[in-house]
């Protein structure tokens, strides 16, 4: 039965938000969040070492790998992460249980971070959580080893979770000045995630008076194996639309605005005390007008929230496809063409994968208002073939996608499961599902079959033996989750691809597009590249015209030349 | 005070021009300015000398202009000195009466202000001012002289200001070279305070912002006393500056594009269209977005004003009655009010705009002068609390002198 929502807004009770900081780095964000008080949402901490673990303000902790490290931490190792976490997994699903948003925050490099981090987030996702990662990448000096792990992970979560937000560590220097502490840097970066990861709370949980909920934030963040764009800024007094709008371009997910030229869809979302007006808001979206292309579409929402008093705050948040941020940027809707087309080729030569195509379907099919008619035709042509399959492959389905959960479940060796994603051995995995799995189109099915699950969960019980089969997690997920759904606000078809996507991970990195993983490897260094090597203020310092202050000492006041124009170096910063 | 009329020159050697006020002191005490002569400054950065041989070029001719135009000769100057070295600080000793004496002596009064005076500050540093804010009486304030009264403790409250002593060397031997001597010399806004703060607004709190070409000078009076001030090194020039390295204009149009079509307040609706400057056959010969121009003049100033406002002592800003008070060239600015009232919250005073006059001499009123103008109003407080009360025989001939008083 479906429950009838009474919340007009479908707004989510702050209680049912949780953040998770896992590692060492997750603890630190962590604290900055708890230091900044964020009303309402709970906070998890995860870590295998229980020196920093005790030292952690959060209230639920969880110690990973009590018998494994022994309280110490990973040494750098993803798979002592890995097993740590699976250790401690009945703890970890306890504590995420019921939660509808999971922000998970993490170091990406280490041990603890990259080796747990996409099991965490594949457990908040079974539990029916919409999952936000913040990752940081490790910093350039760390070394290949750590960036290559680092990277590994980064390519899991990139499908296991709903959201994917990174911040380069490398690109740390541009939030202070050179001269400052490196404890500020840190704490300036820890900020601006807690900043980002409130800025999302507010949007979720406030009903707005032009309402933007969850459906419109999976619409933003459409794209399945995404980067997250976000920017948020927060201003008072006046002119402070525009502050605020500026602050937020200025945040280094953005690239200062200019990644945001490539988006397709923008969620725009502002929320302000009583005084907020509508003069303002045109404003702020006509400046914002300039940064944003013309056929995006525009999500907007406004809140009225008191408690913001005389200060208004605007979040951007919009996503782009991995390779567009590596510069050769590719039209999502051209993207989804193709996936009709492969689709089609897949029903006429039985490929061997239609099943990660077909999550894509079912990922896009949950966006209401999508720009794309394209993609709404396609739908049911997706979702018609689908059950045709599943038909046919019923008896057969159960082993492959077991195989994958089981690798998670018993503490195997992980060596093989992480490596599969890993960008150099693609290519191999490629050859290899064809050979592993010589019945692949039983295969898919499988998943399929898993949909039907969940879409009609009274009928799961014919299936029962199966279900028996899998490993305990993935079968009581989907049954836990229907009474959820209206909630969400969204149909059921978003539930199972979030379950899908849990299993498929593997797969799907190695069939979604061969030449992806490639580039993503390479993307954070042509980020880098991209922007200005000037705007690292060191350099700057000498290199800046001072005009008619030429050759003169620095005028330095608190750690600002005051001979560079406050216009040039606030743009900067 | 004094019995005839005295005649007083203040000279200040600003970044953008040097300038010498002649004015007469009457027997009566009014003021009337004689003259003034100014000259565009060169070879001085942000208020500090740098290059010697052409700023004593620019004192000279000044020095002309200005007995020109007075006629009269001019022998020594009030000096107006200003830079970011210099620096005011407030400091308070307590002085405790020995045991067995019940009132104040003048000798313990003493002690308590040598103690109060002793700041420390660096080496090379020299102390121009020291400037009495009140004496407190067993903890209880008291404006006046506490001699005689009853008490265990004394405390004095002092201002201080010091610099670096080479540089304050250096600008009076640029003056005794014109050949003038120096009478005194004076922190620039100290100077000006003298004349854009009456007495009431002192004793309400007022704070002098004095922004003129090279330097930001401030001083804050609070119940009656000087409680802070301070130089910032950034003027009018930075705002000409950032125009010149935002828009890539040369000084020239930048400076006339600033004061003619420049706006500080952040009006959105100032900011719409485009500035544009005519050249001498009409055409527009420069444009620039004027949401470009305003926003850079009002991030330049607002930081200014911030810089100023976090130097304040905690709590100032809210104590400060009866406003802000705005002087020196740069105060001329469109819609500076709007911002400083952004920053301050306070009432703001600015001066109004000169008066074009027609005879070639500029206009008193002109808010640039206010630093030499306030120099002569220092003197002549000076010259007051200086003149010792007469004596016996002093009384006895005041008693017959038909004139004075």
């Amino acid at each position: 039965m479906i429950e009838y929502s009474r919340d007009r807004h479908e707004s989510i009770p702050s209680s049912a938000v949780k953040i998770v900081g896992l590692g060492g780095a997750g603890a630190n964000m962590l604290e900055r969040i708890a230091l900044d008080s964020l009303e309402g949402a709970e906070l998890l901490a995860l870590n295998t070492d229980i020196r920093t673990l005790s030292a952690c303000l959060a209230k639920e902790k969880v110690q990973l790998g009590i018998n494994l490290t022994k309280g110490l931490g990973t040494g750098g190792d993803p798979e002592l992460g890995q097993q740590a976490i699976l250790e401690a997994e009945a703890e970890v699903r306890k504590a995420l249980k019921g939660q509808r948003i999971v922000f998970l925050c993490t170091g990406l490099g280490g041990g603890t971070g990259s080796g747990a981090a996409p099991i965490v987030s594949r457990i908040a996702r079974e539990e029916g959580a919409f999952v936000v990662v913040f990752a940081t990448m490790p910093f350039f000096f760390e070394g290949r080893r750590r960036r290559e792990q680092a990277e590994t992970a980064l390519n899991q979560l990139a499908v296991l979770s709903n959201a994917l937000v990174t911040f380069d560590n490398n690109r740390m220097g541009e939030l202070v000045l050179a001269k400052q502490g490196i404890h500020e840097a840190f704490a300036a970066a820890d900020t601006m995630i807690s900043e980002s990861i409130k800025a999302v709370i507010r949007l979720v949980i406030r009903p707005g008076l032009i309402n933007v909920g969850l459906d419109d934030l999976m619409s933003a963040l459409r794209t399945t194996r995404s980067r997250c764009l976000f920017g948020s800024g927060i201003s008072d007094g006046k002119d402070r639309a525009s502050k605020a709008l500026r602050n937020a371009l200025a945040s280094p997910l953005l690239d200062q605005g200019s990644l945001l030229k490539e988006a397709q869809t923008v969620l725009v979302h502002l929320s302000g005390g009583e005084s907020l007006t509508l003069y303002e808001i045109e404003l702020l979206m006509r400046s914002l007008q300039k940064h944003v292309p013309d056929h995006a579409h525009v999500l907007f929402g406004a809140a009225i929230d008191p408690a913001m008093g005389d200060k208004l705050s605007i979040t951007l948040i919009s996503a782009l496809p991995e390779d567009a941020l590596t510069g050769a940027s590719k039209d999502s809707l051209s993207k989804l063409a193709d996936t009709a087309k492969t689709v089609a080729k897949i029903k006429s030569e039985e490929l061997e994968s239609p099943f990660s195509v077909i999550d894509k379907k079912s990922e896009d099919i949950p966006e209401p208002d999508s720009v794309s008619e394209e993609a709404l035709e396609e739908e049911p042509e997706a979702t018609m073939e689908v059950p045709s399959l599943f038909d046919e492959a019923e008896p057969e389905k159960e082993a492959p996608p077991e195989k994958s959960v089981e690798e998670d479940e018993d503490d195997r060796p992980f060596a093989e499961f992480t490596s599969k994603p890993a960008p150099e051995s693609k290519k191999e995995t490629v050859s290899e599902t064809p050979v592993e799995e010589a019945e692949i189109q039983e295969d898919e099915p499988s998943e399929e079959q898993e949909d039907e699950e969940t879409t009609d969960s009274e009928d799961s019980e014919d299936s029962e033996d199966v279900k028996s089969k899998y490993s305990a997690p993935p079968g009581p997920g989907p049954k836990r989750r229907p009474p959820q759904k209206p909630l969400w606000g969204k149909d059921d078809k978003t539930k199972d691809s979030d379950a899908e996507d849990d299993e498929e991970d593997p797969f799907s990195v190695a069939l979604d597009e061969p030449a992806e993983p490639k580039k993503s490897s390479s993307s954070p260094e042509l980020k880098l590249g991209s922007k200005p090597p000037g705007s690292q203020s060191e350099l700057s310092f000498d290199s800046a015209p001072r005009g008619r202050f030429e050759g003169e000492n620095p005028n330095v006041v608190d750690g600002e030349d005051l001979d560079l124009p406050p216009f040039l170096r606030k743009k900067k910063s | 005070m004094s019995r005839r009329t005295k005649i007083h020159v203040g000279l200040e050697i600003g970044t953008s021009k040097t300038c010498i006020v002649v004015g007469e002191i009457k027997p009566d005490s009014a003021v009337k300015i004689l003259g003034i002569g100014v000259t565009k400054s060169a070879g001085v950065r942000k208020g500090e000398l740098a290059d010697f041989p052409q700023a004593r070029a620019c004192l000279k001719d000044a020095l002309a202009k200005a007995e020109n135009v007075s006629d009269v000769e001019i022998g020594s100057v009030f000096l107006a000195v200003t830079g970011s070295h210099l620096q005011g600080v407030n400091n308070r000793s307590t002085f405790r009466i020995p045991d067995g004496q019940q009132n104040i002596l003048p000798e313990h009064l003493e002690e308590a202000c040598s103690i109060a005076r002793d700041v420390p500050y660096p080496q090379d540093h020299v102390c121009l001012h020291t400037i009495i804010r009140k004496y407190l009486v067993d903890g209880l304030e008291q404006s006046a002289s506490p001699i005689g009264l009853f008490a265990k403790t004394v405390e004095a409250d002092f201002h201080i200001v010091h610099g670096i002593g080479n540089r304050i060397q250096n600008s009076i031997k640029l003056v005794r070279e014109c050949p003038l001597e120096v009478d005194d010399i004076v922190f620039a806004p100290i100077a000006t305070a003298q004349m854009a703060l009456d007495r009431e607004q002192r004793l309400r709190g007022a704070l002098l912002i004095d922004i003129g070409g090279g330097t930001t000078d401030y001083a804050l009076y609070l119940d009656g006393s000087i409680a802070a001030s301070g130089c910032i090194p950034v003027g009018g020039d930075h705002v000409t500056n950032d125009i010149h390295l935002v828009t890539g204009l040369p000084f020239s149009k930048a400076e006339k594009l600033k004061i003619l079509e420049g706006n500080a307040s952040s009006e959105p609706s100032l900011s719409v269209g485009v500035a544009k400057l005519a050249d001498e056959n009409g055409f527009a010969d420069v444009e620039v977005k004027r949401a470009i121009l305003n926003e850079v003049i009002r991030q330049r100033l607002e930081e200014t004003l911030k810089l100023v406002k976090a130097r304040l002592p905690a709590g100032a800003v809210e104590a400060i009655g009866s406003g802000v008070f705005l002087t020196g060239g740069t105060s001329l600015m469109n819609g500076f009010s709007e911002l400083a009232f952004d920053v301050f919250g306070r009432d703001i005073y600015r001066p109004e705009p000169p008066e074009a006059s027609d005879t070639g001499h500029p206009s008193f009123k002109d808010p640039q002068f206010a630093t030499a103008i306030g120099l002569i109003r220092y003197a002549q407080i000076l010259e007051t609390e200086n003149t010792k009360p007469p004596g016996c025989i002093g009384k006895l001939l005041g008693l017959f002198w038909p004139f004075g008083r």
